[in-house]
């Protein structure tokens, strides 16, 4: 973890270029059974700063703009992008001195949740490799989880960082929206979109968050900076904080009779958890939100991710960057392009996309969505002004495995597996850390705060960290 | 007969230092691809950010169009594919545009008439195609700079009324100082919907579309072609084909174009990416006190005020700093008409000539007030005072000073003026019988007496007066 | 269920091709996804919320000031662009 490093390297027990060569050997070594990057790193490059991110090596999901470095969206159609402008993230962390040793696999162009649709293949999850690690952010929650980098840089349109980081047993986080800048992220959803990150623990992820949060001149959607320093007040006091949870996806009353004997301990384990967080001083209350709104979390993400991506991927024509179709007219080489360009999954999604947008279905479909998404919203602001926090399990289980059936629209996929879209919806600072193991694998508590109060979301998380005891999880092998 | 209605749609760019959601240049150049911004090309990743001059130029005409402003700036995105669209759509307004429900005055052969605006947006433009034999070449210059689309309701109903209302338009945007609005360039650019209906008919008829047409000369033109393709249409008993159509300046038609079976739907959505900025009374009130009087305005003044006629008032308002100048010299004492006329008649000739603005001339507003004053006060004749004013253009010398050196101011005094009377009538007896016997004609020759004695400064008229007096008196 | 030949228009107009088998594929999530949305559209009073674009509003963003500034040179663009000459991308003629 950071800190540990930071010690050694200034204590000259090591050097970043050491540090940034076994990260590397690490990566090549892990990269035939895991598949984090897209592209590992050849050259050390280094800015010297005296930022706690110093000399630090890191991954960046393969979605982040980087000048001269090429960028794939792990989709086929920019399968040889190298971007000529730096991404505000990249820029921070280059600045503070961190290493990068990797761009991260991802699903294709961050949509899917499965870190199955990258164009160089599936990412496996460390803990067992016939698991998923999760999506979208796959390389990036795996590259941590196999301790290759102690932390990475991930997006987040619903789950895309808090699931894989689950599925892995790694902290992940994304701030409020507008917190950390957008400009350079390759856009899936922009009023979904949300970057993040990735580490062992909670102060690793302060220290990231710290380093590259901030207004942008780029990102008309970044959000003034609030002068604090999330790593400076984790150890707050937060006795008497107020959370609750969710009685429609958690009462373990209404999955009595089920099968899912995973879904089953998840669900045992997190009221355990809860209990414990009681004996820190949280107040930790049951709350109905509303099965209406609850049902409608999956179609409206849907609805609202597939409208706006269809329209951020209509740049992918081949024609200014990425592998120019072939054909005897404008529009049959863009036509070419796209059809061997974009994979199945990404088309079914523009189509929906596009049919939602269509003037006789906008009503119905995507200003529907807006309005369910206000909802929503609304709903979580009222609760907030009782609450501090919602906290859930982050998954109904443990990390599916590959060729695993899902029924999408039993009960637990409805809202076990979509709830953490809300944090989408309404911008909110959303953690997800491990609270246990169930069957060798890892699973994970999520905590959701206030628009605008991450400090205290990394406070509240960094105290159930302590309590939880999971701090810096490692699968054993990796622990070198 | 049948009644003629048209709609016109005017894109306009907009002058800025840079473009309207990205920091490069706002410039022509010949040189392709040397004003371009990540933002401009699409590339993946990048952020449109809003430029502060761009929606304060657009917010400053929706206000001269007599438009509501919105009480926040949000934009949508127009979704098509076209290789000039690098982001594979345009970022224009359509939920909460700049304007909505405005008008703008015309004249038309001195009859007045209401055009009603239904809206205007700032948008973005394209990138431009070069096309060559068998490919086309992209130039991303043009991509991004900032558009101001102005859209009529279907409210004119001639060719003469469509040029007025765009003569009107391009007035506003130089007033405002909003653009050059300059068609020869492609700054201004419209598209024009044209129907005709029964004169008693109340629903309008099948409209026709003509794009992208580059100069006001074109529109007259394509109107009065589709006005008479669509008449003879109507008139053999066929009906006209909803459709877009091409106006080719070559042989004066237009075509129908390449068209889809379905027309595109553009899947309008709020631009996600531009969080909403909040147009306060203050933003208002600055960008009001910045808008001078326009052209309609200032002629309705010129004629009702001032008493001038519209012809004049017309020609006075063509250019702002025409008009200012003119109100400079009234401010300083000219009198209107004279001050109209002076302009018009010798300062507007030779700006033509030299192909320069009034404000590039050394005569200033003050200078030609004391010029004018000179005549009327008949201490120089007005023959001399325009010899004065070309000479002061010229020579870029102050009309006063030219007139002390060339020592031409004339002897309008009285008493000075009839001592020299009386010599002459004191010398001239028998000229003088003559004329108290009614021979007029040898006055002159008694004024030019007094002429010759002054060596030419008395003032004629002046001098002509006293003599009939004197010698009246005898 | 929403016909194939439908979603085959949006394709095209999307511009690529998609085969037998993914279309089958699509239209059960269509199915699923229309049906979701019907039971959403029957949500008590739901037509009298105003749609959510942004997850808040603060106001907070600012215009940018006219300045040019972050350009790129003409090398960038044609360094990504498969066909170029004469420092411009090159296409097929596009007949308008």
């Amino acid at each position: 973890m950071i800190d540990e490093l930071r010690e050694k390297i200034d204590k000259k027990e090591v050097t970043s270029k050491q540090l940034f060569e076994e990260a590397k050997n690490k990566a090549k070594k892990y990269q035939e059974d895991y598949n984090c990057f897209v592209t590992i790193l050849d050259e050390y490059m280094h800015e010297n700063s005296t930022s706690k991110l110093d000399g630090i090596p890191y991954g960046l999901k393969d979605n982040f703009s980087t000048k001269g470095i090429l960028t794939t969206g792990s989709s086929n159609i920019l399968k040889d992008y190298v971007p000529v402008y730096d991404s505000t993230v990249y820029k921070k962390l280059k600045e503070s001195g961190a290493v990068l040793v990797g761009k991260t696999v991802l699903d294709e162009l961050a949509m899917g949740g499965t870190g199955t649709t990258g164009h160089t293949g599936i990412v496996r999850n460390p803990w067992d490799k016939t698991h998923m690690i999760g999506g979208s952010s796959a390389g990036s929650a795996a590259s941590v989880a196999l301790n290759i980098v102690p932390f990475s840089i991930g997006s987040d349109t619903g789950d895309s960082i808090r699931k894989p980081a689950a599925f892995g047993g790694v902290v992940g986080f994304k701030p409020t929206y507008g917190r950390i800048s957008r400009y350079g992220l390759f856009g899936f959803a922009s009023s979904l979109d949300h970057v993040g990150c990735f580490a062992r623990c909670v102060k690793d992820i302060a220290y990231v968050t710290d380093i590259i949060k901030g207004q942008d001149e780029f990102d008309m959607t970044s959000l003034p900076d609030d002068n604090k320093i999330y790593s400076s007040t984790l150890e707050n006091d937060i006795k008497g904080k107020k959370l609750f949870y969710i009685k429609e996806a958690c009462d373990i009353n209404l999955y009595k009779d089920s099968k899912d004997t995973e879904l089953l301990e998840t669900l045992k384990i997190f009221h355990e958890n809860i209990d414990k967080l009681r004996e820190i001083g949280f107040i930790v209350e049951e709350v109905e939100f509303g099965k209406e709104l609850l049902d409608a979390l999956y179609p409206t993400y849907m609805t609202i991710s597939c409208a706006e991506a269809t329209s951020n991927n209509a740049n992918l024509t081949g024609i200014q960057f990425g592998p120019r179709g072939e054909g005897n007219s404008i529009e049959e080489i863009m036509f070419d392009a796209r059809t061997k360009g974009f994979s199945e999954l990404i088309k079914r999604r523009f189509i929906l996309g596009s049919y939602i947008l269509q003037k006789e279905n906008q009503e119905k479909l995507f200003l529907n969505a807006g309005r369910v998404r206000r909802l929503v919203v609304n709903r979580m602001n009222e609760l907030f002004k009782t609450y501090d926090g919602l906290i859930m399990p982050t998954s109904g289980g443990i990390a599916p495995k590959f060729g695993e059936k899902t029924d999408q629209l039993s009960d637990r996929y409805l809202i076990l597996e979509n709830h953490l879209v809300i944090g989408n919806f309404g911008g909110f600072p959303s953690i997800s850390l491990p609270s246990g193991i169930v069957n060798k694998m890892p699973i994970s508590i999520n905590l959701t705060g206030r628009a605008m109060e991450d400090d205290l979301v990394l406070n509240m998380a960094y105290k159930i960290e302590e309590k939880l005891g999971y701090k810096g999880l490692l699968k054993e092998e990796y622990d070198v | 007969m049948y009644k003629v209605v048209i709609g016109l749609e005017v894109h306009c760019e907009l002058k800025t230092n840079s473009k309207n959601f990205s920091g490069s240049k706002n410039d022509y150049s010949s040189i392709p691809n040397s004003n371009i911004a990540p933002v401009d090309l699409g590339f993946p990743g990048i952020l449109p950010v809003v430029n502060k001059e761009a929606v304060k130029k657009a917010l400053k005409m929706a206000i001269a169009l007599n438009c509501k402003t919105p009480d926040e700036i949000i934009f949508d995105r127009k979704n098509y594919f076209y290789p000039d669209l690098p982001k594979g759509y345009q970022i224009t307004q359509m939920h909460k545009p700049v304007g909505v429900d405005g008008y703008v005055m015309i004249n038309v052969d001195g009859v007045d008439k209401k055009v009603l605006i239904h809206d205007t947006h700032l948008e973005e433009d394209t990138a431009s195609l070069d096309h060559f034999g068998t490919y086309s070449l992209i130039d991303y210059n043009r991509s991004g700079i900032p558009l101001l689309e102005t859209v009529t309701e279907p409210c004119l109903n001639s060719a003469k009324e469509a040029i007025a209302f765009l003569e009107a338009l391009r007035s506003m945007f130089l007033y405002c100082g909003t653009s050059e609005a300059r068609s020869d360039k492609g700054q201004m650019r419209c598209d024009v919907n044209i129907s005709l209906m029964d004169e008693n008919a109340t629903e309008l008829g099948t409209k026709v579309e003509m794009k992208n047409i580059n100069s006001f000369n074109n529109v007259e033109k394509a109107i009065m072609y589709e006005i008479e393709r669509q008449t003879e249409v109507l008139n053999s008993g066929g009906k006209v084909i909803q459709e877009t159509r091409r106006y080719s300046d070559e042989d004066n038609c237009t075509y129908p174009m390449r068209s889809k079976v379905d027309a595109v739907d553009y899947k309008y959505f709020i631009e996600p990416n531009i969080a909403p900025v909040k147009v306060t009374d203050e933003f208002i009130n600055e960008i009001k006190s910045e808008i001078p009087m326009l052209q309609y305005e200032r002629i309705n003044m010129y004629m009702d005020k001032y008493s001038l006629s519209r012809y004049d008032s017309t020609i006075l308002v063509k250019e702002k700093e025409i008009a200012d100048y003119f109100e400079k010299c009234i401010k300083e004492g000219s009198d209107p008409k004279l001050a109209a006329n002076w302009i018009i008649s010798i300062i507007l000739g030779h700006l033509n000539k030299l192909e320069i603005g009034i404000n590039d001339i050394y005569v200033t507003p003050k200078m030609l007030t004391e010029l004018i004053k000179m005549v009327s006060e008949n201490k120089i004749s007005s023959k001399q005072g325009k010899e004065v004013l070309y000479k002061s253009l010229s020579d870029e010398k102050d009309p006063t000073d030219i007139v002390n050196e060339l020592g031409i101011s004339q002897i309008a005094d009285d008493g000075e003026i009839r001592k020299i009377v009386l010599e002459v009538i004191e010398e001239q007896p028998q000229a003088v019988q003559d004329v108290k016997n009614g021979r007029d004609r040898i006055l002159d020759f008694l004024v030019g007496q007094v002429m010759k004695k002054t060596h030419g400064k008395a003032n004629p008229s002046l001098a002509s007066n006293l003599m009939k007096e004197e010698i009246e008196k005898r | 269920m929403i016909e194939k030949e439908k979603l085959e228009l949006y394709a095209e107009k999307l511009l690529f091709k998609m085969n037998d088998e993914e279309y089958e594929t699509l239209q059960k999530e269509f199915d699923v996804i229309l049906k979701q949305m019907d039971l959403i559209g029957k949500i008590d009073g739901i037509s009298d919320v105003e749609p959510m674009t942004f997850p808040f509003v603060t106001y907070t963003a600012k215009l940018r000031e006219d300045e040019v500034k972050n350009t790129l040179e003409t090398e960038d663009l044609l360094v990504n662009a498969k066909h170029h000459d004469r420092s411009q991308i090159r296409v097929p003629k596009v007949v308008e």
